[in-house]
């Protein structure tokens, strides 16, 4: 129970703190207006080339639109204490760093959620797409097995930032690789095969598959185990996230550079 | 001359102090080259292969776009971080001439992701570079930066007015790629875009590279683009300086 309190009020308390930069302006324009006009971006691009019908890119997109929030904020939950020179006041806690740091991923994981079911629903009233209402829990369900998955795998890149300088470049570019190599915008079919494989290993790969699925009716039963192996690659990110904050963070006070940036 | 000098030295100074950068030249070098992977896949899945350059042009100009969006849209922001924002304004130029180098400067790095897109296209896809029209393709390209980096100035004296700019410049990217037609055609866009579409400078630069790589008549986009850039400039440089006498009055400059 402490512990979840742990995970809960800590993370919480982490992103009011690392977040508090926004306004309610910024927040409406870079996460949800922003995914919206990409979702459109891809939708009539789509249509033009007839790659697909509109329900794989409205779908898709949506799932997708998680990763902004998620990848940079699971970055932020590291790398901005690191930043702004918290980072040892956190690592001294007598705590389990595993908690703290899953913790971390929480709130963005819920507002990844929040950004995905907005364009979702925004995205599907304005291009007429129509969903199944008893597909609804299951879609939100996708969409968060994706955002956690997501905030597992920023909380990775940030793991990186206490070895590396610059970890918003490997943000940057892994939120653009996530364009490309989830088979949201190409299906998998026009892709590559070692694309493809990579794309297996990252989020949103399989949550985007399942939540297509469900918006095309095909049931929960359906989508279970795209469903699942979603939450088996985020576990795996959660896992190597903590193992590689010990790692580095064992190095960091060899070096005495937890702080250096 | 000695006001095109001002110009050259000035763009070049800034194209060197972007280039000092890891971060933007590490994200100037990748992503671009993600985007025209995507370009390339998706047009190969539509089965449209003859149309792999345009994607690839086309590719490259969401890439200018994106610089001189986030460039430019920063410009004043950047200098006031940097401390040099009363340096430059105190120079005994107007402030249009002062700030122009830097949009400009923004708009050249972008020229990088247009190169990159081609080069990678080239070498990757083998995509064959048989431009329509290559010399001007050439022009049609200068043209692009030089116009996007008068836009650039106007949306850098507007977003300076504005406390939230930094959510409207991560607003601007993916709606002004879809309504200037850089990969999705604009006649497949809902009819009210088109207004939205006549005035942008993107959409006439992007069409005249896109005339220039599959044919069609460059000229008159290049002609309607710079004209649409020059009204941005007088704009652009009308509201800097009421921007720069509020700050005097106000003594605001160096505030956030």
């Amino acid at each position: 129970m402490k512990t979840l309190r742990l995970m809960g009020v800590g993370g919480v308390i982490a992103y009011r703190a690392l977040f508090n930069w926004t306004t309610p302006g910024m927040f409406v324009g870079t996460l949800l207006v922003g995914p919206l006009f990409q979702l459109l971006f891809f939708a009539y691009l789509g249509r033009q080339l007839q790659v697909a019908d509109d329900r794989f890119y409205i779908v898709g997109n949506a799932v997708l639109t998680a990763s902004l929030a998620c990848v940079f904020g699971g970055t932020m939950a590291v790398a901005n204490e690191r930043r702004y020179g918290t980072l040892g006041h956190v690592l001294l806690s007598p705590r389990s760093r595993t908690a703290i740091f899953w913790g971390r991923v929480i709130p963005y994981a819920g507002n990844g959620l929040l950004i995905a079911v907005v364009t979702l629903g925004v995205g599907a009233a304005l291009l007429g797409l129509r969903i199944p209402f008893g597909a609804l829990p299951g879609l939100v369900l996708a969409m968060a097995a994706g955002s956690l998955a997501c905030g597992f795998f920023g909380l990775t890149l940030g793991a990186l930032g206490l070895r590396f300088r610059d970890v918003w470049v490997v943000s940057n570019v892994s939120v653009a690789l996530l364009l490309l190599l989830t088979g949201v915008n190409v299906p998998a079919s026009g892709l590559p095969g070692w694309m493809v494989t990579v794309g297996h290993y990252l989020p949103i790969t399989h949550a985007a598959s399942a939540a297509r699925q469900l918006a095309a009716g095909d049931g929960l039963t359906a989508a279970a185990p795209a469903l699942g192996q979603e939450l088996l690659v985020g576990a795996g990110y959660a896992v190597a996230a903590v193992a590689l904050l010990k790692i580095f963070e064992g190095e960091s006070r060899r070096r005495a550079s937890l702080d250096a940036l | 001359m000695s006001l095109l000098r001002v110009l050259a030295v000035g763009t070049l100074m800034h194209v060197k102090q972007l280039s000092r950068s890891p971060f933007e030249m590490a994200i100037a070098l990748v992503v671009p080259i993600v985007q025209a992977t995507l370009a390339v896949y998706l047009f190969r899945s539509g089965g449209e292969q003859h149309r792999l350059l345009e994607a690839a042009v086309g590719a490259g100009v969401m890439g200018i776009w994106s610089s001189v969006l986030f460039g430019s849209g920063g410009a004043i922001q950047s200098q006031r971080w940097l401390g040099t924002l009363e340096m430059i304004m105190l120079a005994p130029r107007r402030p249009v001439l002062v700030i122009l180098p830097i949009t400009i400067a923004t708009g050249l790095t972008g020229i990088y992701a247009l190169l990159a897109t081609l080069i990678w296209g080239r070498f990757l896809y083998g995509i064959r570079l048989d431009f329509a029209h290559p010399v001007a393709f050439v022009v049609a390209a200068v043209v692009c930066v030089v116009a996007l980096g008068m836009f650039g100035l106007l949306l850098a004296a507007t977003f300076v007015l504005m406390r939230n700019a930094n959510a409207l410049a991560n607003t601007l990217e993916y709606p002004v790629w879809l309504v200037s037609g850089m990969l999705v055609p604009i006649t497949v866009l809902p009819s009210w875009t088109g207004p939205i579409a006549a005035v942008l400078p993107t959409t006439w630069g992007a069409r005249a590279l896109r005339e220039a790589t599959s044919g069609g008549p460059v000229w008159p986009s290049v002609g309607v683009c710079l004209g649409i850039s020059v009204l941005c400039l007088a704009l652009g440089g009308l509201a800097l300086t009421y921007v720069e006498r509020r700050a005097r009055a106000a003594a605001t400059l160096a505030l956030a």
